[in-house]
């Protein structure tokens, strides 16, 4: 029938083992966020390598949300999706509480830049999801900052993450591009190692519509920081 | 640059819940998570922290303790689910108002998006959940909370119209609750009766945003109004934005059953089962509707998957049980159907008082089905006995089924008796009057039928013109005293409970608060309310008794004026 794009054994099945992967992510995520709570990067040797560690976790997690997203077909109507009411605060706060370890223990700064009383409708669930992404993103490329910039413009709510790293490679600009424009001309997006991120995060952008527009994905160099830009646009 | 000087968003800081001092409940199948959250919660500061390894575990916890805050896992393994945890929780009243239930699942839920408004927790977490997470989610409930609780306590009170109120004030004062509050609106203007003012509010809501739970709710508005083909286009164009939005099914099917395609409906709810195959009312439905059709194999699989899932459900009945023995008498297996007959006498008997009446009126349909007409004539007979013996009588749909049955196994002079109560306690009811007459005309007993359906109706019409009469003449006192009689008389007619209420209340408007009639009042109105709920009546008095009061707020608004209204002129004449 229309429901399942597979079996519903297999859908099950796949359930049942995603359920118990993120139960091990999350014990392992908030284990090591206890124990780099209690550690300091002057005394404890590993402390570094239990930052990547976390990094690495983190990774982990947003590679299985992802996938498990793309095998509900996000961006289809069978892909729960629900619009509330939001302020940005709300969101920024969602975000920094799943990211602050994270950046604290690799010695990032985090810049919040946005109108605490701006109110817009989102899937709060599946935004929280694309900026943590995002940031998780922007550890790998920034030298020692993050900014997370929250704004209306044009009548579009824009959500923007960015670093003063060096700046996205070129392959991941025409990924981010190529992700935004559909998967037929994606050349080297599914297969760079970035694109499952990109595919999800664009396809997110697009299920928020309002009248005749539609939210978007952008990558570009630059910005406040001078590194790698992720620009989300939501209607 | 050091990260110690991380910046903190402003918003959870407004003003500080004491979250240490909370009792706290965790439940998860996953140790490791329990622990995980455990740890979270003490470095929020909390002390008193209970953990639940499975559903049963923590109902037996929510049995005996009441907490502020309980986080559980949507998934708990075998048993109970975190939903059921959740509805059997509200339903026998084991959550303050205050307490918040936080669901937490490993993805974006399906249930999150269903739109079935009963029960939904306070917010769905997903995983991994950080402190910051924790911290953050639960003091925005909070605050939440505290903007909905004066319309929550109206709405407990059944006072729709002063709920309806108080979101207006709430709005005024919340922009970033107006969806929310505007929700809430509509929904307490569908069940106090007053669909146009809550398709006001469902479309100032379009007008900011495509909500499909507004745009499903224009089109049940619609549906109540009749308009059935209006109603089935809005819900397909529901479902085809949003898959999973499961209530806009069971509405699509109610729809197509209002325009007598049976089959479109039970293909309707076919799908919604098996998108959301784990609810009780649904399988029960399908099962239902697959009976009504003849499809034995399919309505008995949607029946015992309903007792399957509803072995963990507060929300199973014994309808499931009475469907299923239908099947086994239709497949010639009577002797399974006494077995679930029995089950579920043993299995209900406690909470359903009716359970026995219903249980022989089946085993009855079982027997005639099956083909064996001296059994269901010895149910029958069985059945007239225990009707002999209790003074009053079932719900209407019961009563039409036994009356059916009777007669169609013989028996005649009860089956009457049960028609002409149906009558006289919905005598303003044509639809009905017109599925009584049927059930003579089968009988053979057309004409004998339209004479008992005439006196019927005027035996309960003449009760209710006389306190009319005694009302509108003044004589407030004896017009109270005889809708007291008359409701011993006719105990469930609805009209006759509303003029019984109006009467007291006029009373009171009139000669001072008296606190036993006005207990009375409330009572009464409790009771056609369960009879039918929904009724524009029922919104307007509710209001009006709270009103008078002592102490309470003048009826203030649109809604004032008709608190000094007469009562309805309920004359038949």
């Amino acid at each position: 029938m229309d429901e399942m794009p597979q079996s519903n054994e297999l859908f099950l099945f796949l359930a049942s083992t995603a359920h118990d992967m993120k139960n091990s992510i999350s014990v392992l995520s908030g284990t090591l966020e206890g124990l780099l709570a209690g550690a300091s990067p002057e005394v404890d040797a590993t402390y570094p390598q239990m930052a990547h560690m976390l990094y690495q976790t983190r990774r982990l997690n947003d590679n299985l949300m992802q996938l498990l997203a793309l095998y509900k077909q996000v961006g289809k109507p069978g892909y729960p999706f629900d619009i509330e009411q939001l302020e940005v605060a709300h969101l920024v706060e969602q975000v920094v509480g799943l990211e602050r370890m994270l950046l604290q223990s690799r010695s990032i700064a985090l810049e919040l830049d946005y109108d605490p009383h701006l109110i817009w409708h989102l899937d709060e669930d599946l935004i929280v999801g694309v900026v943590s992404h995002a940031i998780n993103n922007a550890v790998h490329y920034t030298r020692d900052k993050v900014r997370l910039a929250v704004a209306e413009v044009d009548g579009y709510l824009e959500i923007r993450v960015e670093d003063n790293g060096d700046g996205f490679p070129q392959a991941m600009l025409d990924a981010g591009a190529a992700a935004m424009s559909g998967v037929a001309n994606g050349v080297n997006f599914l297969t760079s190692s970035a694109g499952l991120g990109l595919y999800f995060s664009s396809e997110v952008a697009k299920m928020h519509r309002h009248r005749a527009r539609q939210g978007s994905l952008r990558l570009e160099n630059g910005g406040a920081c001078g590194g790698g830009c992720f620009v989300l646009r939501l209607p | 640059m050091n990260a110690a000087a991380m910046p903190v968003p402003t918003a959870a800081t407004i003003d500080q819940v004491d979250w240490p001092s909370k009792n706290y409940l965790v439940v998860d199948d996953f140790v490791g998570v329990r622990q995980l959250l455990r740890e979270s919660l003490r470095s929020l500061g909390a002390r008193n922290i209970d953990q639940a390894s499975s559903g049963g575990e923590a109902m037996g916890l929510l049995g005996r303790i009441r907490y502020d805050v309980v986080l559980c896992d949507f998934n708990l393994g075998e048993g109970k689910n975190g939903q059921q945890v959740l509805e059997e929780a509200r339903i026998r009243n084991l959550l303050l108002p205050s307490s918040v239930f936080l669901m937490v699942s490993a993805e974006k839920s399906v249930e999150s998006v269903m739109g079935a408004a009963e029960h939904q927790p306070d917010a769905y977490l997903i995983k991994p959940i950080t402190e910051g997470v924790l911290l953050s989610r639960l003091n925005r409930v909070w605050h939440k909370k505290q903007v909905f609780r004066m319309i929550d306590q109206a709405c407990a009170e059944k006072d729709y119209l002063r709920a309806a109120r108080l979101c207006d004030e709430a709005i005024a004062g919340s922009r970033v609750h107006e969806i929310e509050l505007l929700r809430m609106k509509a929904r307490l203007f569908e069940k106090a009766g007053e669909p146009t003012k809550a398709r006001e509010a469902y479309e100032r809501v379009l007008e900011q945003r495509e909500y499909q739970w507004a745009r499903a709710g224009l089109a049940k508005i619609r549906m109540a109004n009749g308009e059935f083909e209006q109603a089935r286009q809005l819900f397909q164009g529901v479902i085809a934005e949003n898959r999973y939005y499961i209530d806009a099914y069971d509405q699509l099917a109610l729809a197509y059953q209002g325009m007598g395609q049976f089959e479109e409906a039970c293909a309707v709810l076919e799908r919604a089962a098996r998108l959301s195959p784990n609810s009780v009312p649904r399988q029960r439905n399908l099962g239902q509707a697959n009976l009504k059709l003849g499809n034995v194999a399919m309505a008995e699989k949607a029946f015992r998957k309903c007792m399957a899932i509803g072995a963990w459900s507060i929300r199973k009945t014994p309808d499931a049980y009475f469907g299923l023995a239908r099947v086994c008498g239709l497949k010639n297996d009577p002797k399974e159907a006494l077995q679930l007959l029995q089950a579920a006498v043993r299995e209900f008997g406690a909470e359903h008082a009716d359970i026995h009446l219903r249980a022989k009126i089946t085993e009855g349909l079982v027997y005639h089905e099956s083909g064996d007409y001296r059994r269901a004539r010895k149910a029958g007979d069985e059945l007239e006995e225990m009707l002999r013996l209790r003074p009053d009588r079932p719900d209407v749909a019961t009563c039409m089924e036994m009356a059916t049955l009777l007669f169609a196994v013989g028996v005649k002079d009860s089956p009457v008796e049960l028609l002409c109560y149906v009558i006289r306690n919905n005598h303003d009811n044509p639809l009905l009057l017109d599925e009584v007459q049927k059930i003579f005309e089968k009988a053979r007993m057309a004409d004998e039928g339209a004479e008992l359906i005439r006196s019927s109706k005027k035996e309960a019409s003449d009760l209710m013109n006389q306190g009319v009469l005694l009302w509108k003449t003044g004589k407030l006192s004896e017009a109270v005293t005889w809708m007291r009689n008359a409701r011993l008389a006719v105990p469930n007619n609805q009209r006759i409970l509303f003029n019984a209420a109006q009467v007291m209340i006029s009373h009171m408007q009139q000669l001072g608060y008296d606190e036993a009639l006005a207990a009375e009042a409330h009572q009464v109105l409790l009771h056609v309310d369960r009879l039918l709920p929904g009724q524009q009546r029922f919104a307007q008095l509710m209001e009006q008794l709270a009103a008078l009061k002592p102490g309470a707020e003048e009826v203030a608004g649109e809604a004032g004026p008709e608190s000094k209204q007469e009562p309805e002129p309920a004359s038949d004449a």
